[in-house]
């Protein structure tokens, strides 16, 4: 971790938090939490540019919750419109239409269906045009907003509006972090809003860096994913700990494993509490399917380790 | 004040150049693409200020454009076809952001089959969009209506993006005398934009474009951009007669050519109208009272203006360089709504040519004239005619059967 | 009015010499329009371009059907139906073609109706298709056919078309055009302008109405396999490549595998050229190891095709 970093431990974290309470997203949203959190390390001269999402109903006439900017875009191209208000408050800056404290950090915020499927062309036109901007995916492993199908985002054996057979989604997680970071964008990382001192040292790192900055923030969804909405966090945290959701950032091209689970949790304990993974359970436990789960995060991480 | 040869494209880029456009985001198609290539040379070598970005579709391209225009700066862009119909989600969203901006379509015909010459598909599937539209003519047109549509699309009273169209090939390659007016005077006429209350600034929050619930505010927005495309008739007309004084050419909402005291009246759109134009000169020669209208504004359609120089005449042919499957030419429609109850409205006839670019010569003109003077004097309306004749099918037959149509037609009759 | 078809191939700058044409018109106080024709703008491949040029505003727009002259920069291309040379000529259509045929030998050949011009070349050449700076020769040669266009106007119209490659290529190609302008000076016929279209009397189009087709004749669908053959690209050819068998040591694959078009098929371990499809890019010339294929000018090739 950056020796610079002011987040040393959770009482640095901020105490006031700048985005607006009162906004329609489900108790106990995971991506809500990993927003506000970003919100908080970033500061209010952000403009958040939208994909269609869960999130596109933060604000809703006559109400929003952000003290600075936001557009609305289209599920495709939220990336472009970023690019269209970077180069704007370029231009006005370079004829001296604004002055250089009237800028903003530039945002797009989109669901795994942009980002993994509608939005990825977008997104790789904008990482190839070095543009400078923040791009911040929650992650919620299915298209949430229209009651949870598949995405390209969704797990491997998951049950889903479109995958309710009983193995699940037959498909696996596509590696988005991957195929962004072999585009060579400024940086790389994964977060959690259960692992708020790793997401904030990785947002500060984030802003004091220009170019394509790129989170992807995996986000418990206890609609979607169908558990108790108390238990966001320590789903977040068994994520982390089972080995199911690596945090991790890329710079310069070099993965740095920013917290490896050394003594991982069985990748059991974070899918029994879900709702979508009852299938693994019940009536009777699907030994081969929860091995083979498990067998693909310990081959993920012996690569890490070895 | 310059007059040279340029091409419609060229025409098109000066357009921009002498708006003095802060930003284009840009993709390429053909026919449109040497207006970016344009621009972008000039930026290059320094002889414009401006930045230009090319996105990776013209989806993004389209959200660019709005989502600059919606952070204060002026913005061109410019696409055809395949390319408009690719963006066509974000031109419904960005009109409803009410951020003005100008783009340019070069109108191309539509797959499928895909083809490269024109036709106006491409550009009347925008039609209900909220753009506004503004049909060119000829190269001088194409340049200034570029400067007439920011000024138009920026008005407070209008405050909408508009698209200008040029047909591909006939005025996109094609080279014409154009007059380039005086930077200083198109200052004069086209100010600065002032984006009033639409920003992005780390003083002012603003949250744009947002989503609403129900039916009561979704009604109250849309149609409030109905109310401003509405009042962009008038607001053109004021614009229209300014630039005619500073420029000495004058480009209404309607042009009529020869309307006075024409009994018969053509109704076209584009530049194939100067070939109805050079057919009315014909006629007229040959004694016949007839003339020509082209409606240059689409969106906003000027209803009044139409039903005035089309109620009175003994005919009207409305000739469309489009289809709509399964009603035929959307021009005819438009004209018919603008004529319904109209005590003396004409007799209407519909004829539709000028598909993917098929030519529509001299002859046709003279032949349709013939047909409605003869509707005309039975007092009823043609069926409705596509320009096609009868070599036109045998050459398509002599494709169809190197193409090996035939057999799969003999082979299924084979097997009744 | 004047309307002026010029024919050519792709890279013989038929487009520049239609526009210099149409600059010296404009020069000179004419209403101008000028276009070329896209379509198959590939190098050797037919293209063709317009000038229309009168007193008057022109209302005429796309292709010329009626021409009053016609400009043939490469007399190969007569015969080739694709290139549709002497479409729409009449009586009182002037021919001026690139030949080192004369014009008896022309009327007679074409049976052509109106009076034929040759394009004086400045000097004696091999293969009058591959003269340099061909454009400018049939534009100058047209200027002075039109016996409107002064020396001054067209010097100044190919300042003004080709005044971005500089003033090298302005000069060399200036005198090439005054040259054939000065040739052409005292040429009798001279072009005549064309009648308008008359209204009082003309040809009623053989309007049909379509008939209704089922859909498996009417959807645009191929059901032949391979007929691109019927297509004769070897028109397209300037320059002919020749196999020395003799030299050729029948390795087989080397020219025949590089030929782009797969034009060089090989009959019992020997290549043999398709000429009805090769289109002359000489890669075989360029690949053959023994240097066994020579490039000769397609003008020349009656004489030497073994």
């Amino acid at each position: 971790m950056s020796e610079s970093t002011i987040y040393r431990n959770l009482k640095n974290m901020p105490s006031t938090h700048l985005l607006g309470t009162g906004t329609p997203m489900c108790a106990g949203c995971g991506g809500l939490e990993a927003l506000h959190e970003v919100y908080d390390i970033l500061g209010e001269k952000t403009v958040f540019v939208n994909a269609a999402g869960c999130m596109t109903l933060l604000s809703v006439y006559p109400f929003t919750p952000f003290r600075g900017g936001w557009l609305y875009t289209a599920m495709a191209s939220a990336p472009a419109g970023a690019q269209g208000v970077r180069d704007a408050l370029d231009i006005l800056k370079q004829k001296g239409t604004i002055s250089e404290d009237e800028d903003m950090q530039v945002v797009v915020l989109t669901g795994d269906g942009s980002a993994y499927g509608m939005g990825l062309s977008a997104t790789s036109g904008a990482m190839e045009r070095d543009l400078d901007f923040i791009y911040l995916c929650y992650d919620n492993e299915g298209y949430g907003n229209t009651g949870q199908q598949f995405s390209g985002a969704t797990p491997h054996g998951a049950k889903t509006a479109t995958s309710t057979g009983s193995h699940g989604y037959p498909g696996y997680k596509k590696p988005l972090f991957d195929i962004w970071a072999a585009h060579r964008p400024a940086y790389v990382a994964t977060v959690i809003g259960a692992e708020p001192l790793d997401l904030a040292r990785k947002i500060e790192k984030a802003r004091s860096v220009k170019g394509p900055r790129m989170i992807i923030a995996l986000s418990p969804c206890p609609t979607g994913w169908g558990y108790d909405p108390k238990e966001t966090a320590h789903i977040g945290q068994l994520a982390v700990k089972s080995g199911v959701w690596p945090l991790k950032e890329v710079i310069d091209g070099e993965l740095v494993h920013t917290k490896v689970p050394r003594q991982r949790v069985p990748v059991e304990e974070y899918l029994k509490l879900q709702g979508r993974y009852k299938h693994l359970f019940e009536p009777e436990r699907d030994e081969e399917l929860i091995a083979e789960i498990q067998a693909r995060v310990d081959s993920y991480w012996e690569r890490v380790e070895s | 004040m310059t007059r040279l040869l340029l091409t419609g494209n060229a025409a098109a880029a000066w357009g921009a150049r002498l708006a003095e456009v802060d930003y284009i985001p840009a993709f390429p198609i053909t026919p449109q693409t040497e207006i970016i290539e344009s621009l972008g040379e000039w930026i290059d070598h320094g002889e414009m200020a401006g930045r230009m970005v090319t996105l990776e579709s013209e989806h993004s391209m389209i959200t660019a454009a709005g989502a600059a225009a919606a952070a204060g700066v002026r913005v061109f862009s410019a696409t055809s076809s395949q390319g408009l119909l690719y963006g066509m989600e974000m031109l419904y969203t960005v009109s409803g952001w009410r951020a003005p901006f100008v783009l340019t379509n070069v109108s191309r015909g539509l797959a499928s089959p895909i083809t490269l010459e024109p036709d106006h598909n491409d550009i009347l599937a925008a039609r209900d969009s909220g753009f506004l539209q503004i049909h060119c003519a000829t190269c001088q047109e194409v340049l200034d209506s570029i400067l007439l549509a920011y000024k138009l699309a920026e008005d407070p009273r209008v405050r909408l993006p508009v698209i200008v169209n040029l047909d591909g090939f006939y005025l996109s390659f094609t080279r014409e005398p154009v007059t380039l007016p005086e930077q200083d005077k198109v200052r004069e006429f086209l100010p600065p934009f002032d984006a009033e209350n639409m920003m992005f600034r780390a003083s002012a929050p603003e949250s744009q474009a947002v989503a609403v619930l129900g039916g009561g505010p979704y009604s109250y927005f849309r149609y409030e951009t109905h109310l401003a495309a509405q009042n962009a008739l008038a607001v053109y007309d004021e614009i229209a007669d300014e630039f005619s004084q500073l420029f000495g050419r004058h480009h209404g909402p309607l042009e009529c050519y020869c309307c006075d005291e024409a009994e018969y009246l053509f109704v076209m759109m584009g530049s194939f109208a100067t070939k109805a134009k050079e057919a009315v000169d014909r006629l007229r020669d040959a004694g016949w009272k007839i003339g020509l209208v082209r409606p240059r504004l689409l969106r906003p359609l000027p209803r009044e203006a139409l039903q005035n120089v089309l109620c009175g005449r003994r005919g009207v042919a409305v000739i469309d360089q489009n289809i709509s499957m399964g009603m035929g030419g959307v021009l005819h429609s438009e004209v018919t709504s603008v004529l319904y109850g109209q005590p003396d409205a004409p007799l209407l006839a519909s004829f539709i040519g000028g598909l993917g670019g098929r030519d529509i010569p001299a002859a046709e003109f003279f032949q349709i004239a013939t047909v409605l003077r003869e509707a005309a004097e039975q007092g009823s309306a043609p069926p409705p005619r596509l320009l096609y004749t009868e070599n036109e099918l045998r050459e398509v037959r002599k494709l169809q059967a190197i193409a090996s149509v035939e057999r799969e037609v003999l082979g299924g009759q084979g097997d009744e | 009015m004047y309307r002026i078809r010029f024919h050519g191939r792709g890279g013989q700058g038929m487009k520049t010499a239609s526009r210099i044409l149409g600059s010296a018109f404009f020069l000179q106080g004419y209403e101008v329009q000028d276009a070329p024709r896209y379509g198959a703008e590939r190098r050797g491949a037919p293209i063709f371009a317009f000038v229309r040029a009168d007193k008057r505003p022109i209302n005429e727009r796309g292709i010329i059907d009626k021409p009053d002259l016609i400009i043939v920069a490469d007399d190969t291309l007569v015969p080739v139906p694709a290139a549709g040379v002497l479409g729409g000529a009449d009586a009182h259509t002037l021919l001026l073609i690139n030949s080192h045929t004369d014009v008896s030998e022309w009327q007679q050949r074409l049976n052509y109706p109106g009076p034929v011009v040759v394009l004086p070349a400045p000097e004696e050449v091999v293969d009058r298709a591959e003269m340099p700076f061909i454009g400018a020769l049939c534009a100058g040669a047209a200027a002075a056919l039109t016996g409107v266009i002064e020396r001054t106007s067209l010097q100044q119209a190919i300042a003004e078309e080709l005044g971005h490659l500089g003033a090298d290529i302005v000069e060399k190609n200036s005198q090439r055009a005054l040259h054939a302008f000065d040739l052409m000076g005292r040429q009798q016929p001279r072009l005549m302008e064309g009648a308008t279209a008359d209204a009082s009397a003309w040809n009623a189009p053989e309007w049909i109405s379509l008939p209704f087709d089922e859909a498996r004749t009417a959807a645009p669908v191929i059901h032949a396999a391979d007929n691109t053959e019927a297509l004769k690209t070897g028109s397209w050819r300037t320059m002919r490549p020749v196999i020395d068998y003799e030299r050729c040591n029948k390795c087989w694959w080397v020219c025949s595998t590089f030929c782009p078009d797969g034009a060089i098929a090989v009959e019992e371990g020997t290549p043999v050229i398709d000429y009805d499809h090769c289109k002359g890019c000489l890669v075989c010339v360029a690949q053959c190891p023994p240097h066994a294929i020579e490039a000769i000018p397609e003008h020349n090739a009656g004489e030497i095709t073994p």
